[in-house]
């Protein structure tokens, strides 16, 4: 669930919405192997497969967002304070609403099922063509670059064990027929841990159920819905019981996905210096009343499948359309924004920064005690509380010192293969990963979370990792975001099943043409 | 279920879904969901009576908007119509989705501020998406009824058409039509539209309007056996003891074939299920048929207490006032009803 079920209006989890192709999955973004004629990126926005794979929706537009600039210092150690982090905060704000323009790649279908895909504010001026879906098309454009492009379906890219994640956080719609409607039985009020509580019978796995959660569902029991143990779950061997299985849920599900490779001097006119490229996705349905206007293709685009666009005719476009999801990092809007309508802000998602603070001590009190039982470090303060606890915080005052390492620390990459170009580029933070909720590609890198995203990176065990100390060790080497991912660790840790939270890789490939090739990390 | 029921509007497949509920409820127990489908059900079928309890078999359930959404809507329908207004206004401030603008905009529509009501139906169409159709097409209907009922058939036409294309086929956006047609004199148009709707939703309140408007151009031949089939329609509803075609039986003996004994005893059981300014114009008009003008005055002066602005209500005063001799309200009312919609005296479809 990067961004899969958000935000609450398409969450298909609920007993009574159904799948929506506005429900984005996931952004990928990584400097492409293919250095021909100069750097390129590839960006991939994935969504749900509605209609079905490889048949898009003609009432659906989507936009790709890019803006890229250079690397910027991160954070003085000095400025690691709540007001530090609220002042970088309005800071980047700052430049998103003030000196950042972005660039824009924009996709719509028409009824017989060809792709419009228009490119706004780049460097070389605005265009169009038309294309047909699930074919790579490489589109040459007025200043003389070549991008190519696919639109249609593909197998999901993401890979994970969603109900274990969900089985983490006591979230009822995944195992309970649960309406939108009851917002109370969303996120229930236990506390949200990596190994199981004893006692937790609304989610602990059941032996004589063992789908419930994954592909059966039952109804929600009446409340109260509350724990009241006070240590975790072992088996008669002494074993806790690891919420995750490790299974790849998404396993054989399909997407459709809007993909480009796109030279980065076609981004910007400085690439020496514009480093990063961030980019966001959106989804926005056409709305009711344009419907019904029915108006048909644009003749000059059908005429002539590639045309120069006026600019003004992007914003009359965009008017006819309603904005329902955006997606930039995995778990900005799902796991940290709790999917809600209003917290759809993408690259905006400024004013979200002391509920992200809060929201990151709440997980913390249930990540972090589970964490220390296995024996492991955690970078969350919980005063060596012995069980998680389910606490919420109204003040960020008083999240914050509880947060302040897992905001502040640097997340260590398992080896230097990330830095290719071997650059004093900064570790990254997750402050700084996730506000904006932009996926910050980082062109002298191999483009690995986070500092990019690619397709074969395990995002959902990574972003546990952020729980981890990366001050601590494990057999002499420093804990580091892959760390969770390492079978051995399993292996020695008193837990059943002996497995990483989620699979290593997907079960296919998402697609060859753009010369993906596997990076170390 | 109830949605399908909903779009076929035969009363008749609603004791289907309300028999499922029923049964889902016994085997699940009292869940939300079901019991707000329950009271909706209630609500649609004037069982006003009932709804409260629906909304309080779940704890919850009526602390949430769709619960609160059904409880302004019950007050407006129980004719508590500041109450109402008051809950609608909070409703749009805590959640201002496409429905609860709608509500809003309907009360406005009642209470006069056409303007306001316009606005706020606007508001709500930009709410929906093209994944909304029907409910763009039902709002695109909810505007041309306020149209047609200031007078304005044109614009209520251009609002019907944008219906029919949202949602084509719809039979509700056609019965509108039907009714715009016969207000505007195009009388074969409009009786060919009714019986297309009566093909396919056979109710007897559309085959008392097909009646109603033979005997309106003075076809009385072909009008009787329309009427026949409506009144043993409606007699046939009240025997399974349903409550919903009362307020058909007042107008119809009231209006049809008058019969005002039969009127007033309609009447009296509509206004005692939901007082409210319908069902006490309809008892001062099952009054006024039955020869009680002080009656008549008495519960015309309720249903106009209300705030309630209609050329309809306004007309019906007018006459009342006119056969009790007070000429000059009489006439003040008339004017307020022709101010509202000029063609007010054009034929019209009792609701």
């Amino acid at each position: 669930m990067a961004d899969h079920n958000d935000p609450n209006a398409v969450n298909s989890i609920f007993s009574d919405i159904d799948h929506s192709p506005a429900d984005l999955y996931d952004l990928f973004g990584f400097p492409s192997e293919d250095t021909t004629g100069g750097e390129k990126v590839v960006i991939a926005l994935t969504f749900a497969s509605v209609p079905s794979a490889g048949t898009l929706d003609p009432d659906m537009l989507y936009r790709i967002r890019i803006a890229a600039h250079p690397r910027v210092p991160s954070l003085s150690e000095a400025n690691h304070s709540l007001e530090g982090l609220l002042q970088y905060f309005d800071a980047v704000k700052e430049k998103y609403l003030g000196e950042l323009k972005s660039s824009e790649i924009r996709v719509t279908i028409s009824q017989d099922q060809r792709a419009t895909v228009k490119f706004f504010r780049f460097p070389g001026g605005n265009f169009s063509t038309t294309i047909d879906l699930n074919k790579v098309t490489t589109l040459s454009t007025p200043d003389g670059h070549e991008i190519k492009t696919f639109v249609g379906g593909r197998d999901d890219a993401f890979f994970n064990d969603l109900p274990g994640f969900f089985r983490s956080i006591n979230y009822a719609p995944q195992f309970y027929h649960v309406p939108h409607t009851m917002t109370e039985a969303r996120e229930l009020p236990i506390p949200k841990t990596l190994i199981e509580l004893d006692g937790n019978d609304l989610f602990n796995y059941d032996p004589s159920n063992p789908n419930l959660g994954v592909t059966v569902k039952k109804d929600l029991p009446p409340g109260p819905w509350t724990w009241k143990g006070n240590k975790f779950k072992k088996d008669e061997n002494g074993n806790f019981r690891f919420v995750y299985s490790g299974k790849d849920a998404q396993a054989g599900k399909n997407v459709n996905a809007v993909i480009v490779e796109v030279p980065l001097a076609f981004i910007t006119r400085s690439p020496e210096s514009n480093r990063i490229v961030n980019c966001w996705g959106e989804s926005w349905v056409l709305k009711a009343a344009h419907k019904v206007e029915s108006i048909p293709d644009h003749p000059l685009l059908l005429e002539h499948p590639w045309a120069l666009l006026e600019a003004a005719a992007e914003d009359e476009e965009l008017k006819k359309y309603k904005l329902v999801d955006t997606d930039g990092q995995p778990f900005a809007d799902a796991a940290l924004s709790e999917r809600e309508d209003s917290r759809q802000m993408g690259a905006n998602n400024f004013w979200l920064g002391p509920h992200f603070i809060k929201r990151l001590a709440h997980l913390g009190w249930g990540f972090g005690p589970s964490i220390s039982a296995l024996g492991l470090q955690t970078s969350f303060n919980h005063d060596n509380s012995p069980v998680s606890v389910h606490k919420t915080y109204s003040l960020v005052a008083e999240a914050f010192p509880r947060a302040k390492k897992t905001l502040f620390q640097a997340l260590n990459m398992p080896d230097d293969s990330w830095n290719r170009k071997g650059l004093d580029i900064p570790l990254r933070r997750p402050f700084e990963i996730f506000i904006p909720n932009v996926c910050a590609i980082d062109m002298d890198t191999t483009g690995t979370w986070p500092y990019g995203r690619r397709l074969e990176d395990q995002v959902a065990t990574r972003f546990l990792s952020m729980f981890l100390d990366m001050e601590a060790e494990l057999n002499g080497r420093k804990y580091h975001i892959e760390t969770l991912n390492d079978q051995a660790l399993w292996d020695g840790a008193p837990i059943v099943p002996k497995t990483p939270p989620n699979p290593l890789k997907n079960d296919a490939e998402f697609l060859k043409e753009f010369r993906i090739t596997t990076s170390s990390y | 279920m109830y949605h399908r029921a909903s779009i076929r509007g035969d009363y008749r497949d609603f004791e289907d879904v309300e028999r499922l509920i029923n049964k889902a409820i016994g085997l699940r127990g009292a869940k939300e969901d079901l019991c707000l489908l329950k009271a909706n059900l209630d609500f649609k079928l004037h069982r006003v009576d009932r709804v409260k309890s629906d909304l309080a078999m779940t704890p919850r359930l009526a602390g949430r908007p769709e619960g609160k959404a059904l409880m302004a809507d019950l007050l407006f329908q129980v004719g508590r119509y500041s109450e109402a207004g008051e809950s609608y206004r909070e409703l749009v401030r805590e959640s201002p989705s496409w429905d609860n603008l709608a509500r809003l905009a309907y009360f406005q529509f009642k209470m006069g501020d056409v303007e306001e009501a316009e606005k706020l139906y606007l508001e709500a169409e930009d709410e929906l998406t093209a994944k909304e159709m029907r409910s763009y097409a039902w709002l695109e209907l909810q505007r041309g009824v306020l149209d047609l009922t200031y007078g304005r058939y044109d614009a209520a036409e251009e609002h019907y058409r944008r219906a029919d294309r949202a949602y084509s086929g719809f039979w509700q956006v056609q019965e509108h039509m039907a009714e715009l047609l016969a207000a505007r004199g195009e009388f074969d148009k409009a009786i060919e539209l009714y019986g297309r709707v009566l093909a396919r939703v056979p109710r007897p309140d559309f085959q008392q309007t097909l009646g109603e408007l033979y005997a309106f151009i003075d076809e009385p031949t072909k009008a009787e056996p329309w009427l026949d089939r409506a009144l043993a329609g409606y007699l046939e509803s009240v025997a399974a003891g349903h409550v919903h075609y009362y307020h058909h039986l007042t107008d119809y003996f009231a209006d049809v074939r008058p019969n005002g004994p039969e009127a007033v005893k309609w009447a009296y059981k509509d206004f005692q299920l939901r007082s409210n300014y319908g069902t006490q114009a309809g008892l001062a008009w099952a009054h006024y048929a039955n020869g009680d003008l002080h009656d008549a005055i008495v519960f015309i002066e309720l249903a106009l207490a209300s705030g309630v602005r209609e050329a309809g209500l306004f007309s019906l005063a007018a006459k009342i006032y006119r056969a009790a001799g007070r000429d000059l309200e009489s006439e003040q009312f008339r004017s307020k009803a022709a101010a509202i919609n000029p063609h007010f005296e054009n034929f019209h479809v009792h609701r």
